[in-house]
């Protein structure tokens, strides 16, 4: 089951569409407003888009820089090819360790790579602390928004989670009541924990250092206690100094929350110093394994590199008209959206095939990713290639191919149009209805005028062209003409 | 000058009349346009459908038909930012470079010409004494930037079809809620992706009912074809007008009549 | 057999896009207008509280601090006006200072755009307390605002230090149907004092 029918399946409920699609339009909005606060925005676009060109081209010598620097400031640096490799690594820093009670921040790569149930296989408990990734970690199921995890679920939804999981009164439903029955259980998860995993926002090459954003501070929470800090981070995450950091901050909360900026901005650079008289043997290490997974691949592709200068804001799902009334699970990705639909084809070609179809080429979103991504052109460029490589319907494509070829010449076209016309005015609506239910399931059929634009131009042009002759033959005074007229 | 008029395959097959109007409309301002008969279509629907080949020999075609004019005045702001944007990449080179630059959405044409100079326009239309909704053509807004979306924090850029809807006496334009919501047409999309597509046009339905509009008008007869098909099956009472036939239909009656052949008012 | 970093390296260069020009260093906007009133906006917007008070005022005196100084039985301070008490004393775990109700730290400057201040803390202790105490008060001098955040990053040296953070409102989430909720991990409140002349 694709989009397609996780769509149909979400659009059939009527009110919670409504209720999702304001609830993201609403964020939109929010954002909005916020860049109304800001006279440069649309510069500041631009600069942060060059920024991470640039960067992305120039990723061997970046990641060169920031592994030297890291390293200098004490931190370990770790590469992973891949999602295995990468679950690998984490899996082994906390066996060494004896390490089984770990809290994780908001990472969507981690996400990507499945680590939570890999290291549930290594007997590791793994607890998202990011109260939207708690929620659906509780649920059993994905985010379906990469800033929002938990959007499409209604308060009582989490009223009844939080009473099944947590023990909390049922039928609670209040927001601020809920969160505190979260606070209150994840609090002591905080205290006991012996490793916090972290994503990376930016990392930050000049420094060796690198940005991680919450609103929560559960990112700060996770770290600042335990003796291990594992952080995640993609390559395309990279950017050259620390001053490239203002653009991007300040484009970032705005885009994606509407806010001017989060509650934690926290840059984090090597280890922390070992506490004085502190209770730990050990000395508090950092490690962050950098990881490609894919992303090398995507940088090798003209048409679709670009779309590496993402900066997860996910200000182009709260704006999709398509993701708006279809929600994140109808995806079927680890990031949904525009932004997934042109990463994820990338990844897997045959399972995502449909996904770049699963837009009307609005354009909203490339209008409003910080980063100027053309999203929208390479959705159209993914279904060309897509076609091209043969993920697509082989029936679907030799009718378009038919189809095309009689629209290259006037005559078939005309003909085809003709013929077309001629069924609809004579089928009954009825069976008219069941040939083209793609558009008659939610649409009438629109009145078959008799005549095509064509044949009512060249009437237009015999009638004027014979009143321009009669003219002509009463201002000449021709009896030939006079009396042809009078017939 | 010589100016010839594209007309899209879906308007020359199932809403003749907009054409009609836009020859109208046209000649009232003194433009006398050709319809060059060899034109089928520019390629669209096989180009969103990732059918590249197709959309590529489709172009090509058009550069044959339509190179040799001065201006090609497409009857729709997606076909027209297919033309301008996309042919450049699918037949680049010289000749589909300047048929790409050369090509103009209807109402940026005309308005152009109707509305130009300073002070009040001298345009041929009278009244047209109707709230109208103007539906905003995702591709005639984005792609070719006829109008600032609302996205944008960018200097405001004109919109033509307001303008020229604007410029019409006791013509109310209605205020939306989402100014620029796309309607969910979107090509290929409005058959593959139905129930959302078909979503998508209820909502800019109910914007319009709410904000109490009589017709929706557009620059694109695909947008306006999907939303009359959702308006009539959910019992949606609006009219559906290109804005030529806005245009033509406030033209003294005379003209407007013995061009159509039909009445006056909307349709 | 090849390294990871190596097989990645090797992608990359590979994959190399065509040079691409980073664009030259980028400013903020002019200085404009009431910059206390577009600061408090934004931390207000945050959640968080502003204090100016000045110091021909009493300074530090007029503050109206989020719980009675008096009568807080545990409290971390790093400013010199105000001594810590209770586990704010104590050299202990960090874990100790989940029963901290107060937390008042210096920062080294405020940004007007968004209401962020920047800290560096002191030590490991002093971050953590910021996070674990009910309520957070930082304080900052008036003449240290910067406009935007391009400003920030001109003053921003984490020296030794392996951690500095922006710090704008109390810990917050609306992941619960978009409504804003204070106090999810952190503090409950946050408050920025700014010290004028």
């Amino acid at each position: 089951m694709g989009h397609v029918d996780r769509a149909r399946e979400f659009v059939a409920d009527a009110s919670r569409t409504s209720w999702h699609d304001e609830a993201l339009w609403f964020v939109r909005a929010k954002r909005d407003q916020a860049a109304d606060d800001v006279p440069d925005w649309e510069s500041l676009r631009t600069h942060a888009g060059r920024i991470k060109r640039h960067a992305l081209s120039r990723l061997p010598e970046l990641w060169k820089q920031f592994e030297q620097n890291a390293q200098d400031a004490g931190a370990k640096v770790h590469w992973a090819r891949d999602a295995e490799e990468h679950n690998e690594i984490v899996a082994d820093l906390l066996r060494d360790r004896g390490i089984r009670r770990v809290v994780k921040s908001k990472s969507m790569l981690t996400e990507e790579c499945g680590l939570n149930e890999r290291l549930e296989a290594d007997g590791v408990e793994v607890v998202d602390t990011d109260l939207g990734e708690r929620i659906v970690q509780l649920r059993r199921e994905p985010p379906s928004h990469i800033v929002m995890p938990a959007i499409h679920l209604r308060r009582d939804e989490v009223g009844d989670l939080f009473a099944k999981e947590m023990g909390s009164p049922p039928g609670l439903d209040d927001p601020g009541e809920l969160t505190d029955v979260a606070r209150r259980d994840l609090r002591p998860r905080f205290l006991a924990a012996e490793a916090g995993l972290t994503g990376v926002n930016f990392a930050v090459a000049e420094t060796g250092g690198f940005v991680v954003v919450t609103n929560e501070g559960n990112a700060d929470l996770g770290t600042a206690l335990p003796m291990l800090h594992i952080a995640s981070v993609g390559l395309e995450k990279i950017i050259p100094r620390q001053r490239d950091l203002a653009p991007f901050l300040r484009l970032l909360a705005r885009s994606a929350t509407g806010q001017a900026i989060t509650t934690y901005t926290s840059h984090f650079r090597g280890p922390r110093r070992p506490a004085p008289g502190a209770d730990d043997e050990r000395a508090p290490e950092l490690h962050v394994v950098i990881v490609d997974n894919g992303r090398s691949h995507l940088l090798g592709r003209p048409a679709f590199r670009e779309a590496l200068a993402c900066i997860r804001c996910g200000a182009c799902l709260n704006t999709c008209p398509v993701y708006r009334r279809s929600g994140g699970h109808s995806y079927g990705s680890t990031i949904p959206g525009p932004i997934g639909s042109v990463l994820e084809p990338s990844r897997d070609p045959v399972a995502h095939a449909e996904l770049p179809r699963a837009c009307s080429l609005c354009g909203s979103c490339s209008e409003v990713c910080p980063v100027r991504i053309p999203l929208h052109h390479q959705l159209l460029a993914w279904r060309g290639e897509l076609v091209a490589a043969g993920h697509r319907p082989m029936l679907q494509h030799y009718a378009l191919e038919v189809v095309g070829r009689l629209f290259a010449h006037p005559a078939t076209y005309r003909g085809l149009g003709a013929l077309a016309r001629t069924l609809a005015r004579l089928v009954p609506k009825t069976a008219l209805t069941r040939v083209l239910p793609a558009w008659t399931r939610g649409r009438d059929l629109p009145p078959i005028p008799p005549k095509s634009f064509r044949a009512l131009y060249r009437e237009r042009a015999r009638r004027r062209a014979s009143r321009t002759d009669r003219r002509e033959e009463r201002a000449s005074g021709s009896s030939h003409g006079n009396e042809d007229a009078m017939r | 000058m010589r100016v010839a008029l594209f007309v899209p395959c879906y308007v020359d097959q199932l809403r003749p009349e907009v054409g009609l109007a836009a020859l109208d409309v046209l000649e009232a301002c003194g433009i006398e346009a050709d319809f060059p008969e060899g034109q089928t279509c520019c390629g669209q629907p096989f180009l969103t459908a990732g059918e590249t080949a197709r959309a590529r020999a489709l172009a090509g075609r058009f550069i044959d038909v339509f190179e040799g004019f001065d201006t090609i005045v497409s009857l729709s702001g997606s076909c027209a930012a297919t033309v301008a944007r996309q042919f450049p990449l699918l037949a680049p080179g010289s000749r589909g470079d300047e048929v790409a630059g050369r090509t103009r959405e209807f109402c940026d044409f005309l308005a152009d010409h109707a509305l130009a100079g300073d002070g009040e326009p001298d345009t041929p239309w009278g009244a047209f004494p109707h709230r109208v909704g103007l539906h905003s053509s995702c591709h005639a807004l984005r792609e070719l930037g006829l109008g600032t979306p609302s996205e944008s924090r960018a200097p405001a850029r004109p919109d033509p079809a307001r303008r020229l809807l604007e410029s019409v006496a006791d013509l109310e334009l209605v205020a939306l809620e989402r100014s620029d919501e796309c309607c969910g047409f979107g090509g290929i999309f409005a058959l593959e992706e139905e129930a959302v597509s078909c979503r998508m046009g209820l909502d800019r339905l109910e914007d319009h009912r709410r904000a109490r509009a009589e017709l929706i008008a557009s620059t694109d007869i695909s947008c306006l074809l999907h939303l009359a098909g959702v308006a009539e099956k959910n019992a949606f009472d609006f009219r559906t007008l290109h804005v030529a036939e806005v245009l033509a239909a406030a033209l003294p009656e005379r003209d407007a009549r013995e061009a159509h052949g039909v009445s006056d008012g909307p349709r | 057999m090849t390294s990871a970093r190596e097989t990645i390296l090797s992608r990359l260069e590979q994959a190399r896009p065509p040079a691409s020009e980073a664009p030259a260093a980028m400013s903020g906007p002019p200085r404009a207008g009431d910059e206390i009133g577009t600061l408090r906006r934004h931390i207000e917007a945050a959640g968080g509280r502003l204090q100016v008070v000045s110091r021909a005022n009493g300074g530090l005196a007029g503050v109206r601090w989020p719980i009675d100084l008096d009568t807080t039985r545990h409290l971390h301070s790093s400013i010199p006006e105000v001594e810590s008490r209770g586990v704010g004393t104590t050299s202990g775990s960090d874990r100790e200072l989940a029963d901290l109700d107060l937390c008042i730290l210096p920062a080294d400057f405020a940004v007007v755009e968004n209401g962020a201040a920047w800290q560096i803390p002191a030590r490991p202790r002093e971050r953590s307390a910021a996070l674990l105490a009910e309520h957070l008060v930082l304080v900052v001098d008036a003449q240290d605002l910067v406009p935007t955040m391009h400003e920030a990053y001109e003053r921003i040296d984490l020296g030794d230090s392996h951690f500095g953070w922006f710090l704008c409102g109390p810990s917050k989430t609306a992941d619960i149907e978009q409504a804003l909720v204070l106090g999810a991990h952190g503090p409950k409140t946050m408050t920025l004092v700014l010290v004028d002349d």
